[in-house]
């Protein structure tokens, strides 16, 4: 095939010079495609389709397990199980801000990263953080056991009663 | 080159190979002998694989030690002592949630020197990026970004974004609780980005929170990717170095007759011959001839350039920079060496992923971003970031004046001085905030 571009061009023909041109396009857009398709995959294998870690919804215990007044993290679930009376919540203690783990204490929870400050039932009372501590839907499982599904978030304040 | 092997035309007998052996080997590795004379001097720099990075000659104001005050080479070295130590630490490190913490132990405990390698490591982590951004500001207050280094520039802050990026990602690999909330917190902070924020945090982690996917990541990012985007930047930032001729000097510091002086051929010429062929290919000639410019580049470059035949300020790479250059080096060595002595690297305890440590603080180089995310996350750990680095990349094509470039602090750049001056100093006062002035929950306590 050069061959012929040579012949031609020494005769100074410019329709293969067009016809190269066409050619070069051509393989400029195929590079330049699959250029594109491999970027593509890679970013498609390099984002897992599984993940390792914990799963959203899991069993954390019967509801005598936490007698009124509890206020416990959950560190493994990330997870405070707060019961006042009957009622009970579970509310996120990674923190809205950067993702530390708030500490809990009876006044409300305390973030050591960058000192965000929550009220008992999540809300912001200082420090940098944007958005309240989320709650997660809580139920009652037909074996007893409460579950917690941190796929849901629910509004706070919407307690579950056992 | 063919000069050398034009001597012996004996005839081989059995004893005169036998004899001529070690010198035959040995001349066919090193060339030349050490040089005495300037032909050789030239022909050290083209002929061995390991000095041909030089040019052959070099403007004396480029050796001038208060000039670049050798920053670049200390990073330089620091790159190089981090890959070798770094490559040892492979030989002993698991990538392991379950086993990176013991294994840090291992190094104190039954690894012949780990302790020492270790130190070497992170200390010179540490060093390096101080150097990469202090020769950033010899950079700009010299002036030395400007025509026709502006891309010369561009490199260096993508070189400076690496290197960061490099030490980030070796941070994690102790699994110690500093390491992972440092990460945890750093990678929140991409998560904040627009639109692609949470796409590129869980990218990077592999997984929602910081785990064992991450640890792989990083540690594959950290000895692999990252080494070698540095090595290729680095690789380009040098031969750019030599295009664009050399360091940057004031234009007085080769003020040259131009009167037409005969060229006055010397013994140095024959060498000149491979760099004209060389010239024909480039295409800067044109503009060394009309500036009569004899720079780093000069031999290269201009086509009727000839060793000898301009008006001297320059001198002889061989030895001149070598030696220059190997002094940096043997600082450099000798710093990490006796830092690395009398200071451990820190550890803390192994990761407990519901108790940060308080306050859990980043790095001393991030922790200035860790200040300004304590006042608003996306401002701080995104946009404000985000803005600085484009202005970085940008600087040179907004500011073009070609006036007080090789010069410190020059007046004709008085607001360009001024305003980076502020920059920096914001951001290490930032830092100084973030180390010393923060306590527990990241309230401001007094260091005094
Ligand atoms: C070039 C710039 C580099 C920087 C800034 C850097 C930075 C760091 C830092 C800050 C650590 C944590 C050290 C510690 O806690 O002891 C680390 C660890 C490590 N680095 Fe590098 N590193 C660099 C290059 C390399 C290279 C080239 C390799 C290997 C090819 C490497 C391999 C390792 C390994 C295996 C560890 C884990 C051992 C340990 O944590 O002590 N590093 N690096
Ligand atoms: S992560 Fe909690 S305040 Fe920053």
């Amino acid at each position: 095939m050069s061959d012929k571009h040579n012949a031609h061009d020494s005769e100074g023909n410019s329709e293969p010079i067009s016809r190269r041109k066409v050619l070069a396009w051509l393989t400029s857009m195929g590079i330049l495609g699959s250029g594109i398709v491999t970027l593509f995959s890679n970013l498609v294998f390099i984002k897992p389709r599984a993940t390792y870690g914990q799963p959203s919804r899991f069993a954390i215990g019967t509801p005598n397990e936490f007698p009124p007044g509890t206020r416990i993290a959950l560190g493994a679930q990330k997870v405070a199980v707060v019961r006042e009376g009957n009622k009970m919540a579970a509310i996120s203690i990674t923190c809205t801000h950067l993702g530390c783990i708030v500490g809990v204490a009876e006044t409300g929870f305390a973030c050591p990263c960058h000192g965000s400050r929550f009220d008992q039932d999540g809300n912001v009372t200082g420090g940098p953080a944007p958005k309240p501590l989320p709650w997660f839907e809580l139920s009652l499982a037909p074996n007893g056991q409460l579950e917690v599904d941190k796929s849901k978030q629910i509004t706070a304040g919407k307690w579950f009663t056992v | 080159m063919v000069y050398s092997m034009s001597e012996n035309k004996q005839k081989n007998s059995f004893f005169s190979v036998i004899k001529d052996f070690p010198a035959a080997v040995w001349s066919s590795v090193f060339r030349h002998n050490l040089p005495h004379t300037d032909l050789g001097r030239s022909q050290t720099s083209f002929t061995n694989f390991f000095l041909h990075i030089h040019p052959v000659k070099v403007h004396k104001h480029t050796l001038k030690p208060w000039f670049t005050m050798g920053l670049g080479l200390i990073s330089l070295f620091l790159f190089l002592i981090l890959t070798v130590t770094g490559v040892l630490l492979m030989f002993y490190y698991v990538p392991s949630t379950t086993q990176a913490y013991d294994r840090m132990l291992d190094l104190r405990g039954s690894v012949a020197f780990g302790v020492f390698l270790r130190n070497m490591h992170r200390w010179s982590a540490h060093g390096m990026v101080a150097a990469v951004f202090l020769h950033m500001c010899r950079v700009f207050f010299t002036g030395s970004y400007k025509k026709p280094r502006e891309f010369n520039w561009v490199i260096g802050v993508l070189l400076f974004l690496v290197t960061l990026f490099l030490s980030f990602t070796g941070y994690l690999l102790p699994w110690d609780q500093l390491a992972f909330w440092a990460i945890t917190v750093g990678t929140a902070i991409a998560g904040y980005a627009p639109v692609v924020g949470d796409q590129m945090r869980f990218i990077l982690l592999g997984d929602t929170t910081v785990g064992q996917e991450a640890l792989l990541r990083f540690y594959v990012l950290h000895v692999a990717v990252l080494p070698l985007v540095a090595a290729g930047l680095i690789a380009i930032h040098f031969w750019r170095i030599r295009k664009d001729g050399g360091m940057s000097r004031p234009a007085d510091a080769d003020v040259i007759e131009t009167n037409g002086a005969a060229p006055v051929e010397t013994e140095a010429i024959p060498a000149a011959a491979p760099v004209m062929a060389m010239a024909a290919a480039g295409n800067g000639g044109i503009d060394f001839i009309e500036k009569r410019r004899y720079g780093v580049q000069g031999l290269v470059r201009g086509p009727f350039t000839k060793v000898g035949n301009v008006p001297d300020n320059s001198v002889y790479s061989y030895p001149n920079l070598l030696l220059a250059e190997l002094f940096v080096f043997i600082l450099t060595v000798l710093g990490v060496l006796v830092i690395s002595f009398f200071f451990n690297a820190p550890l803390e305890e192994a990761v407990n992923v519901l108790h940060p440590p308080n306050p859990a603080k980043a790095p001393w180089y991030f922790l200035g971003l860790q200040e300004m995310v304590s006042y608003s996350a996306f401002w701080g750990g995104v946009g404000v970031p985000g803005i600085e680095v484009l202005i970085l990349l940008l600087v040179p094509y907004i500011d073009r004046g070609q006036k007080g470039v090789g010069k410190w602090f020059a007046k004709e750049r008085l607001l360009a001085n001024t305003l980076f001056m502020t920059f920096v100093v914001v951001n290490i006062v930032l830092i100084i905030i973030g180390t010393f002035f923060r306590g527990q929950n990241w309230e401001f306590v007094s260091p005094f």
